[in-house]
Formats: C-alpha cells, structure tokens, sequence
C-alpha cells in the first residue's frame, strides 16, 4: 500500500479516499507526509478536500487514529474548523486529539497548530470554558519543554483569563518561559507580550502577587524600539501590584523603555503610588477623582485590594518605631476607628508572618525585631539552586563560545586588533563568566 | 514699584507680608528685648526693621513708632513714613481694646508739612539729577555718564524704588573704566539688594565682585611696584586691608543670602568667615549689626555642623568671637551645647525667641533653626544610651513627655534615630539587630532575587535573538494593544 500512497502524492486529481489511506499507514517518515499534506492537489482544493467526507459518507477522522497518525489528523481538523461550510468536529473528537496527539510529529506543522487552537476559541463563541482542557492539553503537551514559549501559550491564557478560570492557567505558569524556539510555532512579539501580561493577570486574581509582579515585569521590559499598549497596561498593574506587596513602588529595571517610565508618572497610578501608604480615608480622598479612569481602565478591583491593604503598611512601619503599643494607639494611627478591626489586622498579619508580634490582655501589642531565621534546609535548597543556575548559565555561555556568530566576530576581531584572549575558542576557565556577572548586577 | 491701582499705594507692597504674621510676641522679663540696640543701626534698615517689629509687639510699639518716626522725618521717603503709619495702625489692632494703644496721632502729630515738603523736594532733585544725566549723556564724557547714575541709582534707592536704582546701576555698567568702578557698583547693588531682601539675586553680584576685586588688588599691586609711584606707597598690609574690607563684605551678602534661602549649612560656613568688624565698615550699622552676625552664624552652625566642627570653627575661630562677644548669651548657648546641656539651650533660645522672631533677616527662619538644633540634640543626646526612660529625658530638655516622645517618634522615622518607643513602658531602646540572621536574610533574598533577574534576562536575550522585538507598526491606526481587548472585557481582581 504505501508505494501506492506516495506515488498518489503527486497526481493532480487526488481523492480523499487516496489521502486517507496514505496518512492511515503507519511508519513513514513525517517529513515526507507534511510535505504530501502541503502540497497535493492545488491550492484551492486542498482544504477543501481536506474538509470533505468519503465518498461512502464515512468520516475520514474515524479511519485515523490520533496518535499514529497526528498529522493527518491535524490537517483534516483543522480544515474542517477554518473551512466556512463544513459542520465543525465534534467536541469530543477535539478532546480526544488534543489528548493522544503525538507531539514530535505535530512539530512538523505548527501552522496547523496555531490555526487549530485559534479555530477552537473561534468555534467555542460564548461557550469558551468548555474547550479551556483541549487547550491546556495542547499548550502542555506540544512544546518540548515546559520553558519554551509558543503561540498557544496566549491563546490558551487569553481563554483562561477571559472565562475568569485562572486556576486552571497554573500548570502552565508555574514554569517560567525561558527559551523562545521560532521553528516551534510561528511566534510574534505579541505573543510574548500577551502571555505575560495575561499570566500577571492570572497570578493577581488569584492574589499570587509575587508571580504577577515577575510576569508583568516580564511584559513591561520586553525588548522593543518603542512601547507596545500592553506594555503600559502591565505597567500600571505593575505599579499596583508593588504596592501591594512591598508597601511602594520599585523602581522598575534599568533596561525598560523611559517613554513607558515618563507616561505613567502622568497617570493616577503614579499619584496613588506616592501617596501610598496612608489611612484608608486619607487614601480614598486621594483617588476619589480619578476613580472613573480606574474604573474605565478595569483596575478599580485591584486598586481597591491596594488601599484595603494600606493599615497593614502603616503598621509595618510602626514596628520600625515602636516595641509596644496599645491596640487603641494603632487604631489612632493608621486611621481605623474600632479596636476590635485592628485586633484582627494585626493577628491576620502575625498568622501571615507579616510582622512578629504579641498582643497581651490588656490590649498591648509588643512586637519583637523580626529577623527571619532558616533552617539548614532552606539553605541547602537554596545552595543546590544557586549551583544549577550557575551550571545553566556556563552551559549557556559555552553555547555561545562555541556559536557561529560568536566565533566570526571574535576572529574578525582579532584579525583587527589584539582581540579577546585565546580562550575564545575553549573557553572552560572561570574568569569567562565575568561578563554575565558584570551584566547582571550592574 | 509695583502698585495695585485700587489700592493706596503705600499699603500694597506691605500687606502681603504682614497678614502671615498676625501673632503677638511676648517682650517681659522672661523675654527680653533691647530696642536701643536696634536703635543704635543706621540708615533706613532700621525703619524696615522697626516696621517689621511694631505689629508683632505691641508692648514696645509705642516706644518703637516714636523711635521710627524721628528716624524717617530725617530721611526723605515719603512713602515710608505711610508704610510706619500703617504698621502702627497694626498694632494698636492686634493689641485690642484689653491693653488700648494710644492712637498714632496722640504721640506725634501727621506731619503734611513734612510730607509735602519732602516730596517738593524730592521731586526738584530729581529732574535736576536728570538733567545732569542728559547733559553728561549728549556731551559724552563717559565718568560723568557713571556719576550721573550712581547718584541718580542712589536716590531712587533713598525713596525706596529699587526697581528704578537696580535699572541705573546696570546701566552704569556700562560706563565703569576701571575694575574699582565695577566693584563699587557690586558693592552698592549688594547693599540695596541685602535691604530690598533679595536673597536670590545677590549671588550673581557676589560672583561679578570677585574678579573685579581680583583686578583691583592686582593693579594695587603693580602699581606700587611700579617705579615710577610718585604717590604715597600703600604698603602691603594696606592693600591687604582694602581687599579684606571688600572680601568680608562679600562673605556677608553671600551668608545672608543663603540663610535667606534656607541654606543653613552653606550660611554658617559664610558667617564665619567674615573678617573683623571694622572691615565691615559701615555694613556693620547700615545692613547687619555684629550682634546678629554673631547669633544668625551661631544659630546656623548649631543647626547644621557636627559637635566637632563646631568646637573647631565656632569656638576656636578667633575673628568670630569677637562677634560673639557683642551679644553674651551667644556664646552661653554654644557652651551649653558642647556640654550637652540641652536644656539650657532651649531655655536660652526661647528667652531670645522674641529678639530672634523680629529680626527681618531671621524671622522666617527661626522655627526651621530651632527644629534642628532640637533634633540633634536628641540625637546627641541619646546616642550613649542602649535604653532610656522618656520620662527622664523629657526631664533633660524641659519638655512633656508626649511632646518628647511626637519628637522621638519623627526623629525615629526620619532615620535619625536608630531606636524603638516602648509605649507602654515608656521607654526609649536602642535598636540591636542580629548581624548574622540579617546577613542570612539578606544572602537569601539576594540569591532569589539573582535567580529571578537571571531568568528575566535569559528570556529577553532570547528574544532578541529570535528578532521579537516590539518595532512600530507598519499601518499607524493598527495599536498593538488591540489582542488584550478581549482580556479586558472584565475586570478579574472585583
């Protein structure tokens, strides 16, 4: 049978019929199959017969299987979603793919993959939330590792943030995005952008603020020649997100774009950043005016959480200031009127490991210094960490020591002047690693 | 000058600066205050600073309108003769019907005769002046032009328009020969602006005068070298007199001037530095007496220079405490302070509060002064303790204390202070902190921070090698914000 199929391949008028039973046999090598699957028939009848059914009436997918045959399977599936006048696969039929499909043959055609998941989101409309598993499936199952980004990433966030499921996000956000592979999927700056401003997102909504503060950073300091919209978006959500969990504002990283900087030191956010913390009413007066553009900007939520979390600032700072103090004293100074309020903040914040207090009988607080103590453990842990990350980092330079262009230009180089040392070409010794440090820590 | 039309004119320049102050300064035993001191200044600082004093106190308003009054007839500004009328009428307002002041007009009669006889007067010299000017001006004779100026600059500057005699000396300017006429003119600008109170000016005068004194001791120097010096020699120390005559008058317009901008560390450096008072000249009477030389350096260096600076440079200064010597109770504070008796401190800075409130150059001042000395010497103060009762601190400044422990409190926050309030104990205890748990504590949040910024920065390199980077688009309307629309639709965090 597979002579026949191949030798098919190339005729002009090809049926389905033929097709299927090509891509129905197992064993060949996928490269050829993509390339049948790209290039039979002509251009307008590919997706058509693609989308079709067999002559008998039989639908072709019944005749493939998912997982030996993943990308006949994708080409039809996908065909059929984007063709106009076809009914859609069934969900099941999705699922079921999405589950058993084999991703190194899928790798082939990333295209496919891109316009099936987008054909997904298109076809779900308003019922978003039940293709929310295929995606996942898809998102987790096709890149190669957790740390490569690609285009389903956005999609698959997008669905989850706009459906409010951010907890079903979490096994992908969970681990950080450091590898960009464009021959894995077709991915564009905004996919970037949109991932990492959805996952801060996510990472807010579900109060998780230091990821949210890593993911909109992410978002905020993409390397660009001017600022994308997201990008002041993730910005302000930055900014409210610092507050809440540091209390201020950081500084945002040397290498951000200063038109981003300068935009939003025009903005309310800025205002209320300064102003932060102060006691609730003084704080509400403060953006009373400017809450239209909180609300308009779909931030009020969050700015609301910002200044709810104010007293637990303000009495942060008063253990820098103080050893004791009656619970009447607290309320005097961050603004609350009842004790009682105050006695749950600060017992929220001691359960919380905030701030390391006592409260006696009679209503005074004593707050201890605080100094946090770590077992051998955690520094064991963070030791081992270290040493990988620095084992990473070696690997990485001598990938790029031993790079093409890295090694072009050092000769050039050399050929110019005096150059970089002799260890450009092997370089193991440790004082190679300088540069990274020097970037670094700057 | 600038004058509201609706206004009459005399009270338009005044009255913004005497609403702020509507406050009555104590002048009694526990607030001494010597009015002949003042009185014994001359030229037309002493009518501003009485002015300045008469609302404020009415208990010595009378005595100090009769003093202002002798003293303006003598001079002939009309309009300031009004502006005392006026800050008389102050007073006897502020003063109220408990403890009545007699009206202006029953201690010295309003006299028009005066008033129309100056003005006529005034009136006459100046179109004579003018026409001198004119004359000097279509005959060409430059040192004339620059004589016709300076008087003309300093008659305006008699009548109290400085805007005018300001326009004269820069126009005088141009006609000065020699580096003497430009370091009059400096001079004779820093003199008017020091009583027009110009603080922000007189350093670009200041920086004019120097090389121009430079060049005048420099040619001084030729000259009498030079063989042919028929003229009386001046010797060395001559010129060395001249030129610290010029240097310490300079020292004092910048002082003032950076006390007058709030400068105190850069203003007490000034103050020092001034030479012995006979170079001052008739500075010493005419703009700042040496009394309150001494107490506005004093003041400046307790509140801005560590205890050792001021031991070397206040104590140990031989030209300054001459100066200190003109007012005794200058030097009781230093005293006090470097033997950390606080208390007597306060207690001297607020027996003199009255003398230091009306003084026109310090007035605005005070309080900010007063703040710091306080706050470093609660610094000094506690700085050998590892714990202490508020209680007996409060004892040791004078105070309540509440008041102490509002002040401990802002001193604590400001970083000044590295401390903790035991409320409830009443206690003040110096914070200890645990080198070696903070050091683990740190090297921990350093590492993950390190761990964080790496990964950042590895996606980032990623990116720019895979060329996403984010580039204009290529069709203006098309916003790369358009994909997060949809994200939007909600707000997640409600």
């Amino acid at each position: 049978m597979a002579p026949a199929g191949s030798s098919s391949s190339g005729s002009e008028a090809i049926s389905l019929e033929h097709l299927v039973q090509y891509l129905a046999t197992t064993g060949q090598i996928q490269e050829d199959v993509n390339q049948t699957l790209r290039t039979f028939g002509t251009k307008d009848t590919r997706e058509v017969i693609l989308a079709s059914k067999l002559p008998s009436g039989q639908d072709p997918l019944e005749l493939l299987n998912a997982q030996n045959n993943t990308l006949g399977y994708l080409y039809i599936l996908s065909a059929r979603m984007s063709f106009p006048n076809t009914p859609p696969p069934s969900l099941p039929l999705i699922e079921a793919f999405c589950k058993d499909f084999n991703p190194e043959h899928a790798r082939f055609a990333p295209d496919r993959v891109t316009a099936l998941a987008k054909a997904m989101v298109q076809a779900a409309g308003e019922n978003l939330k039940l293709i929310l598993e295929p995606l996942r499936d898809l998102a987790t199952r096709y890149p190669p590792t957790p740390s490569h980004l690609t285009t389903l990433h956005p999609i698959f966030l997008t669905a989850c943030v706009t459906t409010r499921h951010f907890a079903t996000a979490l096994p992908i956000l969970s681990s950080p995005i450091f590898n960009i592979d464009t021959s894995l999927s077709e991915l564009s700056y905004n996919d970037n952008l949109i991932y990492h401003y959805a996952g801060g997102v996510a990472f807010g909504a579900l109060k998780r603020w230091r990821e949210a503060e890593e993911f909109l950073e992410i978002c905020v300091t993409a390397p660009g020649q001017i600022p994308a919209a997201i990008q002041l978006e993730a910005l302000k959500k930055l900014t409210l997100v610092q507050l809440i969990l540091y209390g201020k504002a950081t500084a945002p990283p040397k290498y951000t774009n200063p038109t981003l900087i300068r935009i939003l030191k025009n903005t309310p956010y800025h205002t209320l950043a300064k102003a932060y913390p102060q006691t609730i009413s003084s704080l509400t007066a403060t953006i009373s005016r400017d809450i239209d553009i909180f609300k308009a900007e779909q931030n009020l939520g969050l700015v609301q959480q910002v200044i709810q979390r104010a007293p637990r600032w303000l009495i942060r700072r008063l253990t820098l200031t103080y050893l004791t103090l009656g619970l009447g004293d607290i309320a005097k100074e961050v603004g609350i009127e009842n004790e009682e309020e105050v006695r749950a903040v600060v017992v929220s914040m001691v359960e919380s490991e905030d701030i390391n207090a006592s409260i006696s009988v009679d209503g005074t607080v004593t707050f201890a210094t605080s100094t946090a103590q770590f077992s051998k453990a955690e520094i064991d842990k963070a030791v081992a960490q270290a040493q990988a990350q620095s084992q990473l980092l070696q690997e990485l330079e001598r990938t790029m020591n031993s790079s093409k262009e890295y090694l072009v230009k050092a000769i050039k180089h050399k050929d110019d002047a005096w150059g970089p040392d002799e260890d450009v070409m092997f370089n193991t010794h440790p004082g190679g690693s300088s540069w990274t440090d020097e970037n670094l820590y700057s | 000058m600038d004058i509201e039309i609706d206004e009459p004119e005399f009270i338009a320049p005044l009255k913004t600066t005497s609403n702020k102050r509507r406050y009555v300064l104590p002048i009694d035993d526990a607030h001494p205050f010597d009015l002949d001191a003042l009185g014994s200044g001359a030229g037309r600082t002493v009518v501003d600073r009485l002015i300045y004093l008469i609302p404020t106190c009415p208990t010595i308003a009378t005595q100090a309108f009769q003093l202002a009054v002798g003293r303006t007839t003598q001079m002939r500004d009309t309009t300031l003769y009004q502006n005392l009328l006026y800050a008389y009428e102050q007073a006897v307002a502020v003063a109220g019907t408990g403890n009545p002041l007699p009206a202006w007009n029953e201690l010295t009669p309003f006299d028009q005769s005066w008033v129309d006889e100056t003005n006529r007067k005034n009136s006459e010299e100046k179109i004579k002046l003018e026409v001198e000017l004119k004359t000097y001006t279509s005959n060409m004779i430059k040192e004339s032009i620059r004589m016709a100026h300076r008087d003309l600059a300093e008659f305006h500057r008699s009548m109290g328009d400085y805007q005018t005699a300001l326009k004269h000396y820069a126009k005088l300017r141009e006609y000065c020969a020699t580096s003497q006429h430009v370091l009059d003119m400096c001079l004779s600008v820093l003199e008017l602006l020091l009583e027009q109170r110009n603080y922000a000016h007189i350093p670009t005068y200041v920086f004019k005068a120097e090389p121009a004194l430079d060049a005048t001791t420099n040619s001084l120097r030729n000259s009498n070298q030079g063989p042919t010096a028929t003229q009386a020699p001046l010797g060395k120390e001559k010129i060395a007199a001249e030129r610290e005559k010029v240097q310490s008058k300079l020292d004092l317009a910048t002082a003032l001037s950076h006390l007058g901008q709030g400068a105190y560390e850069k203003a007490a450096g000034s103050f020092l530095k001034i030479g012995p008072i006979k170079a001052l000249g008739d500075w010493a009477k005419k703009v700042v007496a040496p009394s309150d030389i001494a107490i506005y350096g004093t003041l400046c260096a307790l509140a801005s220079y560590p205890r050792s600076a001021i031991k070397s440079h206040v104590l140990n200064n031989a030209s300054f405490s001459v100066y200190i010597e003109q007012e005794p109770y200058v030097r009781e504070v230093v005293e006090a302070y470097m033997a950390s008796k606080f208390k007597t401190v306060l207690d001297i800075l607020e027996r003199n509060s009255t003398r230091h409130m009306v003084d026109i150059h310090l007035s605005s001042h005070v309080q900010n002064l007063v703040h710091l000395i306080r706050s470093r010497a609660l610094v000094l103060y506690f700085q050998p303790f590892a714990s202490i009762k508020l209680e007996s601190m409060s004892l040791a400044f004078g105070w309540t204390p509440e008041y102490l422990e509002q002040q401990i409190v802002g001193l604590i926050q400001a970083g000044e202070i590295q401390a903790r309030v035991d409320k409830q104990n009443r206690i003040l205890q110096a914070k200890r902190t645990d080198q070696r748990a903070a050091l683990f504590a740190r090297a921990m949040k350093a590492g993950s921070e390190m761990q964080a910024t790496n990964r950042k920065l590895l996606l980032r390199m990623r990116l720019q090698q895979a060329d996403l980077v984010i580039k204009a688009p290529t069709k203006p309307q098309q916003s790369s914000l358009g994909h997060s629309g949809e994200i939007h639709q909600s707000d997640p965090y409600r």
